[in-house]
């Protein structure tokens, strides 16, 4: 094999571009028995309700993955979100700012929440887990606190729910914010020296360190634009709903994580990729979209979405490790073991 | 005389390329204290592994108590008999002496009954016949290392044990709780045990040894008696030795300085290190100076420091007393990040954990501590990466299927090589370098000896950090030896290797330079 010629065909490469296309022929399958068996399906609305469902959960997947990747986690997304929609709605309609200044605002409060996630982590040391698992509990807890547990902010300005409801030639108005998220996480995790040191970061935290690489101050940054992009998602979450409730994003976290791994990314770090996560995203968007249009499943179509999602996450896990099993040579590469 | 506890003929073993023992023979009698001597890499680790059926023995012949034994396995060591105990003693620090004692000697099927009082008086009786002053209810994290040790020979003898290996016993130990070890040492002998002691020190050798075997290089070179004089202090004295042939033993006569380096004087001093200590590395008072152009040896025994010392000056554990200076400059180096900018650069020791990423491709790994320089702005720019790491892969001959290769798919002297190419790529002034050649084969070494020869003559200033006597011999033009945390030597001239060993392990002669 000319490598030197061909340096994109390498081990890790081919597991890659294995995966991916995996991944796309299972949305293929997805879309052609949904549209074959489901009503209504295979339309332009559909497609758009599609896409408008899948944003938030898409925007979270793809933070989600640079975190995966330095071998951490982070459950605090969801409550984060709703944390951030609630504060949004409450410089908005009590504070009295215009909304494009709460919006900022949004922002900067999942930024905050991220940062405290990343001074635990990093300057505390603590396990990543651990620490997002608190702060699940206390953003949610936070946005209860707010709203009393009952207020919701409703009557936002038709110019803020466009952003959740309406349309650019065709395309829904927040599929062109998951695009440029998306554009832009792939360029910083495939493109830059950030993405690369993530990647170093995963595969070995002490290599990393004695390699010079700012391992501290990449991992903090990793949980600090996932914050971010937390407070984004929240706007179009907030606008596709046209309220701010302090539930707000419930359960996204895992979705997101559940978008990661399908993707193929590692969940020890290292391994993965934005093209698998997006991959990921669409495969679990449509599936839970598909299921809730065939006749035969339309009372249950909730229930179902779970047990497959679950089989299917199972199935992305133990079909290369299977594979590497029947194949002693080592040629698939899979999932570390050894790892702790 | 009564019959051997332990007879070893002609033990072989080999790792890989890599011959561990050659041929060694050693034999423990009992009531004798048979002390087991060599310098690092000697087989003295391997031997104690094939003795406790660690590892198979690849050829030669083992007798306990007479009887052949093939193929040892740990269980059916410990049932004849056999423990070691480990330097660091492997208790579980949270239960109490008599838990931990319960644990390591009843039954192990999951669902038995805990006789609490039959525990209880086992572990006190064994706890008296080592002379343990404490208590089978106290908890083993508030024991003391050498109380703890106690209590792994409590465990021993609780097993029957008839055969203990002894491990560096009193590596970590203060002075008074030598005592009490070579007390509990002398009780054992004197109860018809045989004890194999191994340790670096060798007036503790002549302190309460019986015998002495030297290894060196994976053969038992010598075995002798030494004979006790009886005197209060239980001293012995060498049967026609003295602690000057055991040096000599370990480490034989061909050590000599393969090549003679050029000699640096006149240079400029690159790297100045003055008083330099890390509390919580073990690491104090260290000066010395490394001239552009030189490569400055420093040996010492596994755990003299010399490692904390490439540590502290690569920012890992930043140094808390003492000045650093850099071509005369006073710097602070608190991370490894500001060490590569400063133009220090470290290879560490373990490589597969420190020195390279096994996951990352070879041009990855390469360019890994050239990012900024390589790449400005941030952007990845794939073919500046290819070209770097194609220009290094042919200047050191790096054997692997192409740059984009995952660095796990090479063999050890390879992965090393690309080690060394990422801080050749990041050109430092200063280049640490920590056993660059452990776990390599011959012919990578020599390799790697040479090119670490041709950056000196670029003006690079070396810090080599080996075990390896000849490695330091033939390539240092000054060395450095390590003691107990601090520079206890600095050998301008040609030291022989007898007198670098007699540093490295504390017995400095009146002709030797103090540091």
């Amino acid at each position: 094999m000319p490598s030197s010629s061909a340096p994109f065909i390498g081990k890790l490469s081919r597991f890659r571009f294995r995966h991916e296309v995996g991944l796309m022929l299972l949305l293929a399958i997805e879309l052609i028995v949904f549209g074959f068996f489901g009503r209504r399906f295979l339309t332009a609305d559909n497609g758009i309700n599609i896409i408008r469902h899948s944003v938030e959960i898409g925007m979270l997947a793809l933070v989600m993955l640079p975190v995966i990747l330095t071998g951490g986690i982070d459950l605090s997304v969801g409550s984060l979100l709703g944390l951030c929609a609630v504060l949004f709605g409450k410089l908005w309609r009590d504070v009295g700012v215009d909304w494009p200044m709460a919006a900022v605002g949004s922002i900067v409060v999942g930024l905050i929440g991220g940062a405290m996630n990343a001074f635990l982590i990093t300057r505390l040391r603590l396990p990543p887990l651990i620490v997002t698992l608190s702060t699940y509990s206390l953003f949610r807890g936070l946005a209860e606190a707010i709203t009393q547990g009952t207020d919701a902010f409703t009557g936002f300005p038709e110019s803020f729910l466009f952003i959740g409801t309406g349309a650019w030639g065709g395309l829904p108005a927040q599929a062109g914010l998951l695009l440029a998220c998306t554009v832009g996480i792939a360029m910083l995790i495939h493109q830059t020296t950030w993405g690369r040191a993530i990647r170093a970061i995963g595969f070995s935290a002490e290599g990393a360190e004695y390699a010079g690489l700012p391992v501290q101050r990449r991992v903090a940054s990793a949980y600090c634009l996932a914050g971010a992009i937390a407070g984004l998602a929240a706007l179009t979450y907030t606008a596709r709903f046209g309220t701010a409730k302090a539930d707000a994003g419930t359960g996204y976290e895992l979705a997101a994580i559940t978008a990661v791994v399908l993707g193929g990314a590692s969940i020890f770090g290292g391994r993965g990729s934005v093209a698998g996560t997006v991959l990921g995203v669409a495969v679990l968007g449509v599936l839970g979209n598909g299921l809730t249009r065939l006749p035969a499943t339309l009372s249950t179509a909730s229930e179902l979405t779970g047990i497959v999602t679950g089989l299917l996450l199972l199935a992305s896990l133990a079909l290369p490790r299977l594979a590497a099993m029947a194949d002693p040579s080592g040629t698939v590469r899979t999932e570390k073991q050894e790892r702790p | 005389m009564t019959s051997a506890l332990l007879q070893l003929v002609g033990i072989k073993k080999t790792f890989g390329a890599v011959t561990a023992l050659n041929g060694v023979s050693f034999d423990l009698r009992p009531g004798e204290v048979h002390a087991l001597l060599g310098g690092n890499g000697a087989g003295k680790s391997t031997l104690i592994k094939v003795i406790t059926g660690a590892h198979p023995s690849d050829a030669g012949t083992m007798a306990v108590g007479g009887h052949p034994i093939a193929r040892l396995t740990p269980a059916m060591a410990r049932s004849l008999g056999i423990a070691c105990i480990y330097q660091q003693p492997a208790l579980f620090p949270d239960l109490t002496v008599t838990e931990n004692i319960g644990l390591r000697l009843e039954s192990t099927s999951p669902f038995r009954r805990v006789r609490h009082r039959e525990r209880r008086r086992l572990a006190a009786s064994l706890l008296r016949q080592v002379g343990a002053g404490f208590s089978g209810e106290t908890g083993v994290h508030d024991l003391s290392m050498p109380q703890q040790q106690l209590v792994e020979i409590a465990c021993a003898i609780g097993a029957g044990a008839k055969i203990l290996i002894m491990d560096e016993p009193t590596a970590s130990l203060t002075q008074p709780e030598q005592e009490l070890l070579f007390g509990v040492v002398d009780h054992l002998r004197r109860n018809g045990s045989g004890i194999i002691y191994i340790s670096h020190r060798l007036e503790e050798i002549f302190r309460i040894a019986d015998r002495v075997t030297v290894l060196r290089d994976g053969e038992s070179v010598v075995t002798r008696d030494l004979t006790r004089t009886g005197s209060a202090e239980g001293t012995a004295i060498g049967q026609g030795f003295d602690e000057a042939d055991l040096i000599h033993w370990m480490v034989g006569r061909h050590l000599e300085r393969t090549s003679v380096a050029i000699p640096a004087a006149g240079a400029p001093d690159r790297l100045t290190v003055h008083g330099l200590g890390c509390e919580i590395s073990g690491v104090h008072d260290i000066t010395f100076a490394v001239r552009a152009g030189e490569i400055v040896g420093l040996t010492g025994l596994v755990g003299a420091g010399r490692t904390e010392l490439a540590r502290i000056l690569f920012g890992l554990t930043p140094a808390d007393t003492g000045e650093i200076r850099l071509d005369g400059i006073p710097v602070t180096i608190s991370s490894p990040e500001e060490a590569i900018a400063l133009g220090i650069g470290y290879l560490p020791e373990d490589r597969r954990r420190h020195g390279i990423i096994l996951d990352l491709s070879v041009a990855q790994n390469i360019s890994m501590s050239v990012h900024t320089r390589l790449f400005p702005g941030g952007w990845l720019r794939p073919d500046a990466e290819q070209t770097l790491a194609e220009h290094y892969i042919h200047r050191l001959g790096i054997k692997t299927a192409g740059t984009s290769a995952e660095v796990a798919t090479l063999s050890g002297g390879n992965q090393q090589k690309v080690a060394m190419a990422r801080w050749l790529a990041a050109n430092p002034r200063v280049l640490i370098l920590d056993e660059p050649t452990q776990g390599v084969d011959v012919g990578a070494k020599s390799e790697i000896h040479r090119h670490i020869r041709s950056l000196v003559d670029q003006g690079l200033a070396v810090l080599l950090i080996s075990s390896e006597l000849p490695e330091i011999l033939a390539l240092s033009h000054r060395i450095g030896v390590m003691r107990s945390g601090t520079l206890t030597a600095l050998f301008e001239g040609h030291p022989s290797a007898a007198q670098l060993m007699r540093a490295a392990l504390g017995n400095l002669e009146p002709g030797d330079p103090p540091c």
